[in-house]
């Protein structure tokens, strides 16, 4: 095998590698023009230094983006809607999973099948009447517009994952909790979340990001600026672009800071599990 | 036995289990499966989103076929899946291929590097690229121009164009996702095959080509299961760099459903478009899945 390897020779390895790192940059620099742009001014950007290094780290366009805008308000917007949604959907799934994977009853099987089909409907068809019950029950521009859909939409793929993490729990620990009287509260609150913990940390990273980021349901269901997300705030600052580039490089500096840096510390899990999830589906 | 009888008991004891379901199936009996019974039951109705609306047949559906737009919003939804398939399983297939490569350096970089703009909300990667795309001031038009090239393009407004300038912001972005999966593809088939097939003096791309790939295909199958939905309920792209435009020139069935319902207050026309979408994805799906099926087979 190595005298195989060593044979092919060196230049077409150095081509192939390098067709690697030349991807790396297709997808990296447009980031990388992104944030150098948030630091120039006009000017720079469209004539003195378009391609360089900023020259003169203009913070200012950050100050006036956070100051003059609605950013802090999105922002909030974004935290609470994310925070409450995720720990929405890790409440419900690791409950409802419990019940279809460790307890005893008739419908366990259907019930789990009917969260399961939630994985193939795409969001187009639920829109509609969605908008209509979310006017319905009065919920426009509120958090709940979002949060309950959220919840909804997180369930199934969660779920599912919950479900695989808890089959493989031995009976034996139930059984021995069940013997020294712990009622199933207890056994299911100290005994398995403990258990699947990995499951509910990987989870946690993978629905704040989509919800972080989702657009659709919320371009749909939120007109209130105030109540606006950071992806639908954002889109207020269109066309606003060519009058300041720099700041609108900034606005999208601060609103994609969170996710990246989320993705950087939890790198193999963000992948593991959007690709996992997902897989499931073909 | 005392244990066990109360283990059996405590297992089945009525009152949690629908204390521990009863929350999450609501919540998705509500948000999921109601309104898309809503949408198929309104897709016979002449509904304007107010009050019950009036019974009309098929009449939305033989409305959807003569539609002037159906077409048009087809072969974008078909040229945008093209667009992915090509770069993001033709392209993603190579890179993963080289990547798996015992002797490449800097892996860890390279994975994180291309799986970033994953991450990115979509409104983000959007607004980024309308820069980039910007005739006179945007990356590609300067960057042509300081080498000398003099082909300045309209991206986003000139008709021909504009389609596959929007679909490849998607490819972009995703890439790393799809990387991703045919990276792990390609890493699941055992190294013994190409061990043998080089050792049998096959090339090493010869031997990817009769081996690696022909064994991935369950991962291919959600490979273009992936990008060939995406391409049928293409939407966002459109909206926030081009408003579908010039005029209706990008439009994608999702496009309809969101102009009759939330522009035109067509609701009922709009759960018939969309009743459409969700078919024709499901079509696409299932043939996708017999496709690699047979091709399974047969190896």
């Amino acid at each position: 095998m190595l005298h195989v390897i060593k044979k092919s020779f060196k230049p077409g390895q150095l081509l192939l590698q390098g067709s690697l790192w030349l991807y790396f940059i297709l997808s990296v620099y447009p980031l990388y023009w992104m944030i150098s742009y948030s630091l120039k001014n006009n000017d720079e950007i469209f004539s003195t230094n378009p391609f360089g290094l900023p020259t003169h780290f203009r913070i200012e366009n950050y100050i006036n983006a956070w100051n003059n805008f609605n950013i802090p308000r999105y922002f909030l917007n974004s935290t609470i809607v994310s925070i409450v949604s995720t720990a929405g959907i890790l409440l419900l799934a690791i409950m409802f999973s419990y019940a279809t994977a460790r307890m005893v009853w008739k419908f366990s099987g259907t019930a789990r099948a009917y969260m399961m089909i939630g994985m193939f409907i795409p969001l187009q068809v639920i829109m509609i009447p969605l908008a209509v019950l979310v006017k319905d029950f009065h919920l426009i521009n509120t958090y709940g517009a979002l949060v309950v859909p959220y919840i909804a939409f997180g369930l199934p793929l969660s779920s599912l994952i919950f479900y695989g993490f808890m089959r493989g729990i031995p009976i034996e620990l139930e059984e021995s909790a069940c013997m020294d009287g712990a009622g199933i509260f207890r056994t299911f609150f100290s005994i398995i979340v403990p258990i699947v913990k990995p499951a509910v940390a990987t989870l946690a990273i993978l629905q704040f990001l989509n919800v972080w980021n989702e657009f659709l349901l919320a371009y749909i269901l939120i007109s209130d600026e105030s109540m606006k997300t950071l992806p639908l705030g954002l889109l207020f600052f269109q066309g606003q672009y060519s009058t300041d580039w720099g700041g609108m490089g900034a606005v999208m500096t601060i609103a994609s800071l969170p996710t990246v840096i989320v993705f950087l510390f939890f790198s193999e899990q963000v992948e593991r599990a959007m690709t996992v999830g997902s897989a499931v589906k073909g | 036995m005392q244990g066990m009888n109360n283990m059996k008991t405590y297992l089945s004891n009525k009152k949690t289990i629908a204390l521990f379901t009863l929350p999450a199936l609501l919540i998705y009996t509500l948000i999921v499966t109601y309104p898309v019974l809503q949408a198929l039951f309104r897709s016979f109705y002449d509904w304007n989103g107010l009050g019950g609306g009036t019974f009309i047949g098929i009449q939305n559906y033989i409305q959807l076929f003569e539609d002037p737009l159906l077409i048009r919003s087809l072969r974008n939804g078909a040229l945008f899946a093209l667009v992915l398939v090509v770069f993001q399983i033709g392209l993603g297939t190579l890179l993963a291929l080289v990547c798996a490569d015992p002797k490449v350096k800097g892996r860890k970089i390279l994975k994180t590097g291309y799986f970033i703009p994953v991450v990115l909300s979509v409104t983000v990667v959007c607004q980024l690229w309308i820069a980039i795309y910007d005739p006179t001031n945007g990356m590609i038009n300067k960057l042509f121009q300081l080498l000398g090239i003099p082909y300045q393009q309209y991206w986003l407004t000139s008709p021909a164009v504009s389609i596959i300038a929007i679909a490849f912001v998607n490819a972009w972005q995703f890439m790393g996702f799809q990387f991703s999966l045919l990276y792990a593809g390609v890493k699941s088939i055992p190294e013994q095959y190409m061990e043998a097939a080089t050792i049998d003096g096959c090339s090493k791309w010869k031997a990817h080509l009769k081996i690696t790939l022909p064994m991935m295909a369950e991962t291919y199958k959600f490979s273009f299961i992936l990008a060939i939905t995406s391409g049928i309920g293409a939407f966002i792209q459109m909206l926030i760099m081009t408003s579908g435009g010039p005029g209706t020139t990008n439009y994608t069935l999702t496009f309809m459903i969101y102009r009759y319902a939330f522009m035109d207050s067509e609701y009922g026309y709009a759960c018939a478009v969309s009743i459409f979408l969700v078919v024709l994805s499901l079509l696409a799906t299932l043939i996708i899945n017999k496709v690699f099926n047979r091709e399974r087979f047969s190896h």
